[in-house]
């Protein structure tokens, strides 16, 4: 039951009632203080206010109101990322910021494109199946019918969707505009099969929320609402339902009670610090803040494991022209999609594979693209003039986890006085081998299409793990239901518990993540999580 | 090869990796006739977007406005540093007559807020300092004030820069090839946020609240730029002082 949907005005997007928002003490302990308001948070607050818990979301960004907050401008979009600064090291150093950090209430989901594919069933058991990566200690069944509950909320719009496990959306399958189009008639030439979506944008009115206008700033925020994000799908009803989302409060440390549990966490907010007492914690960060907030409360690491497997997707981007007009910025950049190559295939003599998908970037981004090709001066500035002739399909490949990608805490300090994270990201062999045939196969694509040129970005997107979950407290540190081993009341609940990644993008997982977890803390089949109700 | 020859653009040899040596020479453009663009040329030259910002948001008119009618005061570099990286800008940018997009004002601006990108590489320094540390850098290349050199010498040390193959003083601080992105990544987006850069490549803009409907290839909403084929040789050849 999610009535967020109808909990929106249909004529303003900041969503309605805060101010008969529901307030806690700080001295009134919850029984769940949750750490961050993203795909991961959202959800989890949403869930178990339903079931009558006391919830608090404390949320380092602000409560966007989308007609006050947000532009449809690229330039104008930067405070919807987190912009402090993360040292990043390595021999393949992952850039943050715009690409994969959000801030505020609706996390990164706030700026991504849209897509929301499911895991394949694969993806839960790589090691025992493909001898790489890690098994989950959950699988793929464990998810399914919070997968199918979530593509309702959401709503997802796409058609009949034949790889992982077959599915279909609820919502018809978006137009695509004519980018896409040569990019499908390219992949159907040389034997790609692709489908439309799957993303999570309204096709056709969904309660007060209206159809998507297609005007191609998803990446900027929706100003429409049609663009899922927990800001509009699950915090609408969490508030309904007695939640309280605190925002502009930075989380700096929990608070140990000296018998190895937590009794709440402390937070900045207006310049003071304050404590939330709370009865148990959900930390939702994500890959680099959860790790951050843990490693400096110096909670759950007695087995150097907080930290590590830090995953990203190679997803580089390959643009090919075409003599008509496409006009790329039109409709939103997630259009069209690929499984084909998600799975093991022994003949391209690697393990595990990739996606690919349209992207679609404005123009700020295509300056990047044709940047990273090469170019400057009258060179950059002519292909900038082309913009509209091109089409750009990404791939997602699946990079393994690795131990030593990780996050540490750096020697310097922020203005929270919290050490800087230092993240640390190097590919290995399988990893180049996925990339390069990515590559080669949308180079194929565009050849088919009859493209005149091509550029080419090589880049990173998306983060996952670590707080791996796993079945051992020596190489994992969180358990089957996102608990901290060794820690009775601290559950991590975000990308950062996820031992693999496959080459879906992570949003809808993550949610389906926290929709499991909320159902087993409100069944109470997690024993000793220390709720005491009210 | 100049474009002497109305250009087709249904074609590629215009393009710098398709066609010969000097196919990105704009000059054979046909000029701008409404609105503004970079240097006046263009592809779309009768599209202005600034025409349709009754049809934006608010909120997005105001800051779309400013950034034509409210050019930032330079406050983070000091009057030599901004000499020297105008130079480079335009060079980069290829600006090389007015009108220009002030780019590097709105670098300053952003510098100067303090608000960063939310990485620093390990082997670099906070990115207000890589900005000062290549001023300074492209002076010592040079061996005098950047923007006062020959332009075959500034382009012969921007072209270092760009491939990473300065050392030496300055650049002993900083990873050159990393420097490079940060300069030019910083710039583009100033740049590329410009309408007169809209104008230029025929980007819609802000489609709030109106959004679009003409999807298709070759598909365009009534209001959307058509591109240029043929160079109006009445206008062109007047404006340009070739009679």
């Amino acid at each position: 039951m999610n009535r967020s949907h109808l909990l929106l005005d249909p004529h303003r997007r900041g969503v309605p009632g805060l101010a008969r928002m529901r307030r806690y003490r700080d001295d009134d302990a919850v029984d769940m203080a949750i750490v961050g308001c993203g795909a991961g948070g959202g959800v989890l607050a949403q869930r178990l206010a339903r079931a009558g818990w006391r919830v608090v979301v404390l949320e380092r960004g602000p409560f966007w109101d989308p007609d006050r907050d947000w532009v449809s401008d690229e330039a104008g979009s930067s405070h919807l990322y987190w912009n402090d600064t993360r040292i990043i090291a390595g021999e393949d150093p992952v850039e943050m910021g715009k690409n994969n950090s959000g801030l505020g209430v609706g996390g990164s989901m706030v700026h991504f494109a849209g897509y929301t594919p499911r895991f394949h069933p694969s993806d839960f058991a790589t090691r025992s199946v493909d001898g790489v990566g890690a098994d989950w200690p959950i699988d793929y069944a464990d998810l399914r019918a919070h997968y199918t509950v979530l593509e309702r909320e959401l709503p997802v719009a796409g058609q009949r969707w034949p790889w992982g496990d077959p599915h279909g959306y609820p919502h018809a399958p978006h137009p695509v505009c004519g980018a896409a189009e040569r990019a499908w008639e390219g992949a159907r030439a040389c034997g790609v099969t692709m489908r439309v979506g799957p993303v999570s944008i309204t096709n056709g009115p969904f309660g007060n929320r209206p159809h998507c206008i297609y005007r191609g700033f998803c990446l900027q925020g929706c100003k429409v609402n049609a663009k899922a994000s927990p800001l509009v799908t699950h915090v609408p009803d969490a508030i309904e339902q007695g939640a309280e989302v605190r925002a502009d409060s930075m989380v700096v440390g929990l608070e140990t009670d000296g018998g190895g549990a937590v009794s709440g966490v402390r937070y900045l907010r207006d310049g003071t610090e304050r404590l939330q007492r709370a009865h148990a914690v959900a930390v939702c960060g994500y890959s680099i803040e959860s790790p951050r907030l843990l490693l400096h409360s110096g909670i759950g690491n007695d087995h150097d494991q907080v930290g590590r497997y830090i995953m990203v997707q190679g997803a580089p981007q390959i643009a090919g022209r075409f003599p008509e007009l496409l006009r790329m910025y039109k409709a939103p950049p997630p259009e069209i999609s690929s499984e084909q190559f998600y799975e093991t295939d022994p003949d391209r003599g690697f393990a595990r594979g990739f996606s690919i998908q349209t992207v679609s970037p404005l123009p700020i981004g295509w300056a990047e693209h044709v940047l990273a090709d090469g170019h400057r001066g009258p060179a950059l500035r002519e292909y900038m003039r082309d913009y509209n002739h091109w089409s750009v399909l990404g791939a997602l490949c699946e990079l393994l986890p690795r131990a030593e990608n990780r996050v540490t805490l750096a020697g310097e300090t922020d203005r929270f006085g919290m050490p800087l994270a230092r993240f640390s990201y190097t590919r290995g062999e399988n990893d180049r081998a996925n990339i390069a045939y990515a590559k080669r196969v949308i180079n194929q694509i565009w050849q088919a299409a009859g493209a005149q040129d091509i550029l080419t970005i090589d880049r990173y997107a998306h983060l996952v793990g670590g707080c791996r979950m796993g079945t051992d407290p020596e190489t994992s540190v969180v358990d089957a239901d996102h608990r901290v081993w060794g820690v009775p009341n601290v559950f991590v609940c975000d990308g950062s518990v996820m031992p693999t990644q496959g080459s879906a993008n992570p949003a809808l997982t993550i949610m389906a993540l926290a929709a499991r977890l909320a159902e087993r803390l409100a069944a109470r089949r997690i024993s000793d999580a220390r709720r005491r109700a009210a | 090869m100049s474009r002497t020859q109305a250009t087709d653009f249904s074609e590629a040899g215009h393009l710098p990796k398709v066609g010969d040596e000097g196919s990105a020479d704009p000059a054979g453009l046909p000029r701008q006739r409404r609105g503004t663009t970079p240097q006046m040329h263009g592809r779309y030259p009768d599209f202005d977007v600034m025409q349709e910002l009754d049809h934006w948001d608010e909120r997005t008119r105001e800051l779309i406005v400013s950034r034509v009618e409210a050019v930032p005061q330079r406050t983070f570099f000091t009057e030599q540093e901004f000499a020297t990286l105008t130079a480079l800008a335009d060079l980069v940018l290829a600006q090389d007559r007015e009108p220009r997009v002030p780019a590097l004002a709105f670098v300053d601006a952003k510098l100067e807020s303090g608000r960063g990108d939310g990485y620093r590489y390990d082997d670099m320094p906070d990115d207000r300092e890589t900005w000062r540390t290549v001023a300074r850098g492209l002076d010592e290349a040079a061996g005098e004030p950047f923007a006062e050199a020959p332009v075959e010498l500034r382009e012969r040390v921007v072209g270092a820069l760009a491939d990473g193959s300065l050392s030496g003083g300055a650049w002993a601080e900083v990873n050159v090839t990393r420097a490079y992105g940060i300069v030019m990544r910083d710039l583009l987006e100033a740049f590329y946020s410009h309408p007169w850069a809209w104008n230029e490549i025929g980007f819609g803009g802000p489609a709030y609240p109106r959004g679009y409907q003409a999807l298709g290839v070759d598909r365009h909403e009534p209001w959307e730029g058509r591109e240029a084929f043929e160079l109006d040789p009445v206008r062109d050849v007047k404006e340009r002082g070739l009679e």
